[in-house]
C-alpha cells in the first residue's frame, strides 16, 4: 500500500483551475521529484498534501486515511509531514538549536534535555552542530537549509516535502544542500521534493514525476526522463535546465 | 524664588502624593495597555473577515478621537446613566482603551514585516493557529515594537496630565494647586515640566538598554 495516493486532485483559485486532476502514489522509503515548468502547479500540489492549501476535490490518501475529508487531525497529520521550504522559513527570533527543539518540546512534548539530545544528534548528522548557537540571520543560505532540514527531520516524520530546496542558493551552497539531501536518500527517508534543479532531481530521486498545466503528464527515471523522452513538451523543458554541452 | 521654594516644601505631601498617582496611573495603562494592545493585535489578524473589521474601527475610533473626550464620555456622560465611576477607574480604563489601540497598531506594523513562510512553517510542522502566534509571532512583533511600545509608556506619563481635567489629583494637579495659591504660574509649571522631563528620561534609559539586551545578532534593529 502507497503511503500516500493522490486521487484526481482539483484545486481551483479565483476561477483558475491550478491542479486539473494530479494522480500519483508515492511509496514508503522511496523519494520522489516533482518537476515541471513555473505555474504547473507543483508548490500547490506539495502544499495541498499537507493541507496548508484546502484542496477543491479529489482524494489524498495519507497512512490508509482519506485526509481530504472534514474532520480530520490536522495537527496530527502535519507532525507526520516534514515540510522544507524554498525560503527556509526559519523562526528568526530562535537559535538553529531552538528552532529544532521548538517542535520536539510543544508538539512532540519531549523533554528539554531529550529535545537538546535529540537535536545535537540530527545537527551533527547534516554538520550544524557548531552552528547551534547561531540565529538565523547569521548563517549561509546553505546552512539555513540545512538547518531548515534538520528541524524537520527531528520531528521523525513519516515523509519529507521539500519545496525548491536549492533554488534560492548559489551553485556552492546548492551543492552542500544536495549532499545533505542525498544523504536522506541513501538513508531510505521517504521524500516528495519540487524542483527546477536537475542534479538534485538526479541525486536524490527514485522517480521523477513531470507536470504540466497542473496534471501529471510523465513519470519516469531522470536519464530516460532528462534526455530520451517522447513527449515534446518534456523535451523542451530539459533542454531549457539542462547544460546538454 | 525663595517663596515658590518655600510653598513646595510646604506642599511636598501633596506633591508626593501626586508624583504617586500619576506613577501608578502611568503604571496601571502601560501594563493594560499592553495586554490589551496583544488583545487587539490578536484579534486584528483573526481569520475571520468581521473580527479583522470591528476590530480595525474599535482601532481607527479610539486613535482618531481625543483622549479627553472618551474621559469625559465616561466621567462626566455615563452618570447621567446612572452609572458612577471614580476618576481613577475612568483614567485607567479611558487611557487603557486608548493605549490598547496605539499599541496594537504598533505591534501590527510589525507583524506586516514579518517573514510569512516562518507562519507557514509553524502550521506546516504542526502547531495551532494559537501556538503560532505565541511562539513565532508573537515574540517577533515585541522585539520589533519595542522602540515604539517604549515610546508610548513616554507618551503615556506625560498624558496622565489631562486626568486633573476629571478631577484625578495627579502631580499636575499638585503643581496646578501650587500656582494657584503663590501665582507663580512661570515657575510651577517649569517644574512640573522638568519633572516630567526627569520621569521621561529614567524610562528612556531603560529602554534604550532593553533595545540592546534584545537584539539579535546578526540582525540590524
Amino acid at each position: 500500500m502507497a503511503l500516500i495516493e493522490v486521487k484526481n486532485l482539483i484545486k481551483n483559485f479565483d476561477g483558475k483551475n491550478i491542479l486539473r486532476g494530479v494522480n500519483m502514489e508515492l511509496h514508503e522509503g522511496r523519494s520522489k521529484v516533482v518537476m515541471g515548468p513555473s505555474g504547473c502547479g507543483k508548490t500547490t500540489l506539495l502544499r495541498c498534501l499537507n493541507l496548508l492549501i484546502a484542496p477543491t476535490a479529489g482524494q489524498i490518501i495519507f497512512k490508509g486515511n482519506d485526509i481530504t475529508r472534514p474532520g480530520v487531525d490536522i495537527r496530527r497529520l502535519r507532525q507526520d509531514i516534514g515540510f522544507v521550504f524554498q525560503h527556509f522559513a526559519l523562526y528568526s527570533h530562535l537559535t538553529v538549536e531552538e528552532n529544532v527543539t521548538l517542535g520536539l518540546r510543544k508538539i512532540k512534548k519531549m523533554k528539554k534535555k531529550d529535545a537538546v539530545e535529540k537535536a545535537t544528534y540530527e545537527l551533527e548528522r547534516v554538520g550544524m552542530f557548531d552552528h547551534r548557537n547561531k540565529y538565523p540571520a547569521q548563517l549561509s543560505g546553505g546552512q539555513k537549509q540545512r538547518a531548515a532540514i534538520v528541524r524537520a527531520l527531528a520531528m521523525d516524520p513519516a515523509v519529507m516535502f521539500l519545496d525548491e530546496p536549492t533554488s534560492a542558493l548559489d551553485p556552492q551552497m546548492s551543492r552542500e544542500v544536495v549532499t545533505v539531501i542525498n544523504k536522506l536518500y541513501l538513508d531510505n527517508i521517504t521524500m516528495l521534493c519540487v524542483t527546477h534543479d536537475p542534479f538534485l532531481a538526479k541525486y536524490i530521486s527514485d522517480s521523477i514525476v513531470f507536470m504540466h498545466e497542473g496534471v501529471v503528464v510523465a513519470e519516469d527515471i531522470a536519464e530516460r526522463l532528462f534526455y530520451d523522452h517522447d513527449d515534446p513538451r518534456i523535451r523542451q523543458f530539459f533542454l531549457s535546465v539542462i547544460d546538454h554541452r | 524664588m525663595n517663596v515658590f521654594l518655600n510653598d513646595l516644601i510646604a506642599y511636598w505631601p501633596q506633591i508626593l502624593m501626586g508624583l504617586k498617582n500619576t506613577l501608578l496611573l502611568m503604571a496601571v495603562m502601560s501594563i493594560t495597555g499592553f495586554f490589551g494592545g496583544i488583545g487587539v493585535f490578536y484579534l486584528s489578524i483573526s481569520k475571520w473577515e468581521i473580527v479583522r473589521k470591528w476590530t480595525q474601527s474599535y482601532i481607527s475610533f479610539f486613535i482618531g478621537t481625543p483622549l479627553l473626550v472618551h474621559l469625559f464620555l465616561m466621567y462626566y456622560g455615563l452618570p447621567r446613566l446612572g452609572i458612577h465611576l471614580s476618576a481613577f477607574t475612568v483614567c485607567v480604563i479611558g487611557f487603557t482603551l486608548n493605549v490598547s489601540a496605539y499599541n496594537a497598531r504598533y505591534l501590527m506594523t510589525a507583524y506586516r514585516g514579518l517573514h510569512k513562510s516562518e507562519l507557514d512553517a509553524a502550521l506546516a510542522q504542526g502547531f495551532t493557529p494559537f501556538e503560532t502566534f505565541r511562539l513565532i509571532i508573537l515574540p517577533q512583533v515585541l522585539r520589533l515594537s519595542v522602540p515604539s511600545l517604549t515610546n508610548q509608556v513616554i507618551q503615556n506619563i506625560k498624558d496622565t496630565s489631562v486626568a486633573f481635567l476629571i478631577q484625578y489629583p495627579d502631580f499636575f494637579t499638585q503643581m496646578q494647586e501650587i500656582a494657584a495659591v503663590n501665582f507663580q504660574f512661570f515657575k510651577a509649571y517649569m517644574t512640573a515640566g522638568l519633572v516630567y522631563m526627569a520621569m521621561v528620561s529614567v524610562i528612556v534609559v531603560a529602554a534604550r538598554k532593553m533595545e540592546r539586551q534584545i537584539a539579535l545578532p546578526g540582525l540590524q534593529t
